[in-house]
């Protein structure tokens, strides 16, 4: 499952504050680089339909802090 | 595969039934960046958001439901994130242009509800916190502190009421 | 040019006659008020006269304009600061009203289950001597000179040895201080005790009970296990207004204040919930509308209604109320007697709920039986509900200025402030109006509400609506009336004395 963050719209600190707390879980892989306009996230799980829930809840969680922040990092 | 919903134009909102999530094409010019992001805190509880810029003056947002739902559910879904969308950004400007009004209550109210610092207060007063607290106004100038004010100038809500005298009348009435 | 046209944006030439105003038709009238809070009835050929600046400058309409502040030509910035300032005074003092939750245990199951109760059983929902003095402390150390301590549950008699200590610290503690101090306490009198009662009188604890009307809804909505809850009641607010005359208080004043429910069966029963009322001695009655905390969605089917029906039944019951005050009968509604007060007096009675800002966090705070310290009751009852949404304290480590500054306390002020609330903006109403943060949250999904979609706007719109109708055509003696419920007497001897033995 491939996420890819706009860097206009989400703060490259959020989406590593993000994988820092997702980290932990079992099973889960998360793979980081960067495109010209994007952050990129691969997450890897032990089936789709996991690796879906947690990237789901992985852009909820770094687009709360990206607006909590203000926005993205300047 | 993405279907138009039941009230919804489907130059702007599409649905994929499959996947659970309904897709909304946000005009930039309309709804600045903070709107979006606004109305998107909003429903980060009830629903996965996810905003991308398709092309440079849209947002692309979509909106996945956590729990399975039907076409009802993503209109519903849809409909009342726009409406937060709209009030979102209509609230902005009318905090821009209420500015002095809004601040100068806010702050009187937490003015008045904080009262001055207690030594226990200052005690434990984090000198190191960024921005700057100045709790007895210590760094502004004693110019600054003891100045007289300018004759009808001693309020915030007294300008507010001015500024509002000097504001066209159909801002008022006519919305 | 018809209103709609106005409405719609078209360009409109006032030839600046007009002051800053806010506009709504309410049947064949036109409410116009100023950004101080100043207001005019107009029919609609006066409002198209004074849109266009067509008014006779010598004539009676012109005159009554000026005279409310309404024409730019003539506007006095400094008079609309003063009365804006005196509408918002209450911002320069923090939290009066302390909400203490002694216990969550509570003899009585309602069906609204507003408070979150537990079983009688459930010790350990009880508040201890030590969270007590805690958040006394705290409460103590509000800048607001005037605090009243509300004792709830649950049922506070439950707890009555806390209660007690409450009392007796909070005054002992306040011996240095000199706030005026009060205490009331809102109990279904049903563990009521002539001991208890000796002990409250002595002390000049306020007493408020729940009354949803007549007997037959009273126990049907509010269950005492083999007993009718409202017999349990009555006999006690009988005996608590015969102890207040008998220490020679005046019975206008001093007797117990009843607080209403309105459930979908109450709305048909209007007239006999004011007739309860008034047969219980009450001289108030407070037609709130049921809210949306505390009880489970199941039960939202059986007690909610459309906020029409229930504008309706307000209409209803607050004419039959005016016609009983023009029997004699001295009762009021006390809704319209807080919009009244703010219409009709230029002041504020400082009603939380409906202020701008709320006073969520910086007129109120409620404090849990287990030391949790919430921005309002409601708030504490969405905790209850699983949402801590609106928990900013602990009364074992946080500090007055903390609370009252908390992050979440901040949001809901900006929140709660109708000058930057879309609709409110343009709404003749916001002078006198108010929005409550916890009310959006849990209805919305947001502090900052919709108000178009709110329930709450509809109540508070729709009640001023009737106000500004009976304002513009009723006849002098119910005027006389509406502005009789606009007086607030104090009721001094509830104030506990600050000196020793005084």
């Amino acid at each position: 499952m491939t996420l890819r963050f706009h860097r206009a719209l989400y703060a490259g600190t959020a989406i590593d504050a993000a994988l820092g707390r997702f980290a932990q879980l079992a099973n889960t892989g998360f793979d980081r680089r960067e495109e010209v306009d994007h952050f990129v996230v691969e997450v890897t799980a032990s089936s789709e339909a996991r690796a879906k829930k947690i990237a789901h809840e992985l852009a909820n969680f770094a687009l709360g802090l990206t607006i909590e922040q203000g926005g993205p990092d300047r | 595969m993405s279907e138009s919903l039941l009230g919804m134009p489907p130059a702007r909102v599409l649905a994929d039934l499959g996947e659970g999530c309904v897709i909304l094409t946000v005009d930039a010019s309309m709804y600045p960046q903070h709107a979006v992001y606004a109305a998107a805190y909003c429903f980060i509880a009830r629903c996965y958001v996810w905003l991308d810029r398709a092309e440079p003056e849209a947002f692309r947002v979509v909106l996945t439901a956590k729990q399975p739902t039907d076409a009802e559910g993503l209109r519903a879904l849809a409909g009342e994130f726009s409406n937060e969308l709209l009030a979102s950004a209509w609230r902005r400007e009318i905090t821009r242009l209420n500015r002095g009004l809004i601040e100068s209550v806010t702050m009187q109210a937490f003015g008045g509800a904080m009262g001055p610092p207690s030594l226990d207060d200052l005690e434990a007063f984090d000198f190191s916190d960024e921005p700057f607290d100045d709790p007895l106004g210590i760094a502004q100038s004693w110019e600054d502190k003891y100045r007289k004010p300018k004759p009808g100038a001693e309020t915030g809500a007294e300008t507010g009421a001015a500024v509002a005298a000097e504001t066209d009348p159909q801002g008022g009435a006519a919305t | 040019m018809s209103l709609e046209v106005l409405q719609s944006g078209a360009a409109l030439d006032t030839g600046g006659y007009p002051a800053f105003f806010r506009f709504r038709e309410i049947g064949e009238r036109v409410v116009v008020t100023s950004i101080e809070g100043e207001w005019i009835v107009l029919t609609r050929e006066e409002f198209r006269g004074f849109l266009r600046g067509e008014v006779d400058r010598d004539g009676a309409l012109h005159q009554r304009l000026v005279e409310r502040n309404l024409v730019r030509e003539s506007f006095d910035a400094r008079r609309a600061a003063e009365a804006y300032r005196r509408r918002k005074r209450f911002v320069h003092y923090g939290p009066n009203l302390h909400l203490m939750v002694v216990t969550l245990r509570c003899n009585e199951t309602c069906v609204y289950c507003h408070a979150s109760r537990a079983n009688l059983d459930a010790l350990h929902t009880d508040m201890t001597i030590e969270t007590a003095e805690r958040a006394v402390d705290l409460i103590l150390r509000t800048t607001s000179p005037h605090v009243t301590i509300e004792f709830q549950g649950g049922e506070p008699l439950v707890n009555f040895p806390v209660v007690q200590h409450i009392v007796e610290y909070a005054t002992q503690r306040n011996r240095g201080l000199g706030k005026q101090l009060e205490f009331t306490m809102v109990s279904n009198l049903s563990l009521m005790d002539e001991t208890k009662l000796a002990w409250l009188l002595a002390h000049r604890v306020q007493l408020c009970t729940s009354i949803d009307g007549p007997k037959s809804l009273h126990d049907k909505q509010r269950k005492l296990p083999t007993l009718s809850s409202y017999d349990a009641a009555e006999p006690w607010i009988a005996r608590i207004n015969a102890a207040y005359r008998e220490a020679g208080l005046d019975p206008t004043l001093y007797h117990v204040e009843a607080l209403l429910t309105t459930t979908k069966e109450t709305l048909e029963r209007w007239r006999e919930v004011v007739d309860t009322y008034v047969a219980l001695g009450c001289r108030a009655l407070f037609l709130r509308p049921v809210d949306p905390f505390g009880f489970a969605e199941k039960t939202r089917k059986i007690v909610e209604y459309p906020r029409e029906d229930y504008l309706a039944y307000y209409r209803r019951a607050v004419d039959y109320i005016i016609e009983l005050n023009h029997q004699g009968v001295e009762i009021l509604e006390r809704y319209a007697a807080i919009f009244l007060t703010k219409i009709l007096t230029g002041d504020d009675p400082n009603f939380l709920d409906i202020r701008s800002p709320g006073g969520a966090g910086i007129g109120q705070l409620a404090y849990n039986y287990d030391g949790t310290i919430y921005s309002s009751d409601e708030g504490r009852m969405l905790g209850a509900m699983g949402d801590p949404t609106f928990a900013i304290g602990d009364v074992r480590t946080s500090r007055y200025r903390d609370i009252v500054s908390h992050p979440t306390v901040r949001a809901m002020a900006i929140a709660s402030n109708l000058e930057g609330q879309p609709d409110c903006v343009d709404c003749p109403y916001v002078p006198y109006c108010g929005t409550q943060p916890e009310h959006n949250h849990k209805t919305l999904g947001t502090m900052m509400g919709r108000m178009r979609e709110s329930s709450m706007c509809a109540v508070h719109k729709g009640i001023q609506d009737f106000l500004f109708e009976k304002l513009a055509t009723a006849d002098a003696a119910t005027l006389e009336i509406l502005h009789r419920w606009t007086t607030i007497r104090a009721r001094e001897h509830f104030v506990q004395p600050v000196a020793e033995g005084g």
